[in-house]
């Protein structure tokens, strides 16, 4: 308690939590300017660690880091189509990076990102095939498949937020236990009920018909897909900043007992934002089946939705942050497969800069207090 | 043999992998930390066991290479949250990710290679009971050392000083500290401990239980045992209980398909999960009052 006294109010960063070096930060966060280099300072040399961890893993399987480090960048900023496919694939990450971000405003941590794409797929593919049928237009069935998406999604994540609510279960362990039931779901409906006949040993579900996918837009690599995300990630910044539900949100992840005395249904918000997070996530799903799969097939999300969590936590769960920090993630993905043919590297050797990349911020962060 | 001996002796046998995480996730609970990262932890500690007995063809050598990076990574998680003030969920579920990462990249070369997977030792006596010395005492080694260490925690945990400083560490370090004591240094010794019995988990999965390497083969369990810790109120008996049920759920889906039942394979492999999470349902109500306080305020996201 003595400890967060002492605090500044200014978001600062000691270097260690010794307390002389404490006071000498005190007196730097006085000097706003000291305090932005000390903060600029210890970012740059976090990530700077980060890099040199990351070449030392690459050098040790016997690849050269710059050259690696290179692929990484060209691949991201340079090649040519490389733009297209970074906001391809950007699509479902920075949904479920959203669907993170919004029950953070109440103070609920959502890992289940991965669930809600997955069973918003699902949701989409059992729409496109078995209720909507190949002669319906697409102005009808796009929507009709976004809306059970969406439906499923909130549902799902809706499980885990009522189980908090009611029986106090930590929703951050019950949306990673629903992601492996929701991957199971998809491996048996693939496996069985939905597999297409005549296929290889891949399981696949059948193709969706040509009105289910989604139209190509500026030329035919983009898609709809990525304009509808990027109105989504606009419409969670205003909902969270110019909403009442929004500053409701704030409240309660805030300080929950104070939201309750102010009368606000506390129980009904944390459901509430855990639903449209799962609404974002399923949407997502649905968008990245319609435009970029165009089947259902197992392991579709290929750990999007954990991608999506990092790169929420790295936006700081700032709705035009968590966009920008998808954006790049998605980039450094996408150089997965260059990596691999160029080096001979594993294909997730990319997850581990995902993850220093997140690291670094919160090995840094001592003491900060939450932003909202 | 029937269904339901081989289903409980595959279910302790199972049920041991998820005994020494929770167990060891309890010990940091209990210093008010919450550690994500015992998934990766376990993971770690698959692989080191599985490349280190596959390199020097020991599986014991195994078990001390999954204990050491399984605290290695402990260690890390320890330092942010406690040195750091890092989010606990937060950082427990990044180092995760980058196990995943790293354990890809350096276990690709381990994917084909063979271990002498630790010994099956009867023991004797206990092992000529009928029915129950087939179940309880017929395993490798680790299972054995598992039923001791159950007691250990518990003893430690409520007869010894140090126990009482680990878990005043849990609900009021400043209290710890006016003792004259390092609560920090108390919570970053009990996350240590807690991953390096994680990384033991992690050894009895890979040269225990199935005897193999494989990507992300850890598949949830780690996870599985903090949701333990939680629905076992952070006691030692039942996160016994707790740790024996989900092996049964694994050993169950398993049988279950070795006869042939008709059920599909797939939604049979959600049955754990499916039973942890109505575990936690039924239990983790009961949690509230008992929860330690400074593991609270972490959990519940307030500070």
């Amino acid at each position: 308690m003595s400890e967060a006294l002492s605090l500044p109010t200014a978001p600062v960063d000691p270097p260690t939590p010794t307390p002389a070096r404490r006071s000498l930060a005190t007196i730097a966060s006085g000097l706003a300017n000291a305090s932005v280099w000390t903060r600029l300072g210890l970012a740059l040399g976090a990530y700077a660690v980060c890099l040199g961890l990351f070449s030392l893993v690459v050098w040790s399987q016997g690849a050269n880091p710059t050259g690696v480090i290179t692929t990484i960048f060209n691949s991201a900023l340079v090649d040519n189509g490389s733009i297209d496919q970074i906001l391809l694939r950007a699509v479902p990450i920075v949904l479920a990076a959203l669907a993170v971000s919004v029950p953070a405003r109440a103070g609920l941590v959502n890992v289940g990102g991965e669930g809600g794409l997955i069973i918003g797929a699902i949701a989409a593919t059992g729409t496109a095939l078995y209720i909507v049928g190949p002669g319906v237009s697409s102005v009808v069935a796009l929507p009709l498949m976004a809306l059970a998406g969406i439906a499923a999604g909130a549902l799902w994540s809706a499980i885990a937020a009522v189980l908090r609510v009611f029986v106090n279960a930590n929703e951050a362990v019950t949306t990673l236990l629903l992601n492996f039931i929701a991957n199971d779901i998809l491996l048996y409906l693939l496996y069985q009920p939905w597999k297409a006949p005549g296929g290889t040993g891949q399981p696949q579900s059948k193709p969706l018909s040509a009105n289910t996918t989604l139209p190509h837009i500026f030329g035919n690599t983009l898609n709809l897909g990525v304009i509808i995300a990027l109105v989504a990630a606009l419409g969670v910044y205003l909902l969270l900043t110019r909403t009442s539900w929004g500053f409701a949100l704030r409240v309660v992840g805030g300080n929950q007992r104070a939201a309750s005395r102010a009368g606000l249904p506390v129980k009904r918000l944390m459901i509430s934002s855990m639903a449209v997070g799962g609404g974002l996530a399923g949407l997502g799903g649905m968008l990245y089946l319609a435009g970029t799969q165009l089947q259902l097939l197992p392991g579709g999300t290929a750990t999007f939705g954990y991608i999506a969590f990092l790169a929420a936590f790295l936006g700081r769960h700032n709705p035009l942050g968590v966009t920008l920090a998808a954006l790049l993630f998605s980039a450094i993905a996408i150089s997965a497969p260059g990596l691999q043919l160029n080096y001979g590297l594993d294909g997730n050797v990319v997850d581990i800069l995902l993850a220093l990349a997140v690291a670094a911020p919160l090995a840094i962060s001592a003491s900060r207090k939450k932003a909202f | 043999m029937n269904g339901i001996e081989q289903t409980l002796i595959s279910g302790v046998e199972g049920g041991t992998i998820i005994l020494y995480p929770a167990l060891g996730e309890l010990i940091g609970e209990r210093a008010g930390i919450v550690n994500l990262g015992t998934e990766g932890c376990m993971l770690a500690g698959a692989l080191a066991a599985y490349a280190a007995a596959a390199t020097t063809g020991s599986a014991w050598v195994g078990v001390l290479a999954g204990m050491a990076a399984g605290g290695l990574v402990s260690l890390v998680h320890a330092w942010m949250v406690v040195k750091r003030k890092a989010d606990q969920l937060a950082s427990g579920l990044v180092l995760w990710f980058l196990v995943i990462g790293l354990t890809s990249v350096l276990g690709a070369s381990f994917v084909s290679s063979i271990v002498t997977p630790l010994p099956i030792v009867r023991v004797p006596l206990l092992g000529s009971i009928p029915w129950l010395g087939d179940i309880l005492f017929d395993h490798d080694p680790l299972v054995y050392a598992s039923y001791v260490l159950v007691g250990a925690v518990w003893w430690m945990l409520y007869r010894t000083r140090a126990g009482l400083v680990l878990r005043a560490s849990g609900e009021r370090p400043e209290v710890v500290a006016v003792a004259g004591r390092r609560p920090d240094r108390v919570q970053i010794a009990a996350v240590t401990i807690g991953g390096t019995l994680a990384g033991i988990g992690g050894a009895q999965l890979s040269v225990g239980y199935v005897d193999s390497w494989f990507d992300n083969m850890t598949n949830g369990y780690g996870f599985i045992a903090v949701a333990v810790v939680l629905f076992a109120v952070w006691r030692p008996l039942l996160v016994l209980a707790g740790s024996y049920l989900f092996g049964i759920a694994l050993a169950a889906a398993s049988v279950l398909q070795a006869h042939n039942v008709a059920i599909n394979q797939y939604l049979l492999d959600a049955l754990p999960y499916l039973v942890t999470l109505v575990a936690l349902v039924a239990f983790a109500r009961r949690g509230g009052a008992r929860t330690p306080e400074g593991l609270a305020r972490a959990l519940n996201n307030t500070s």
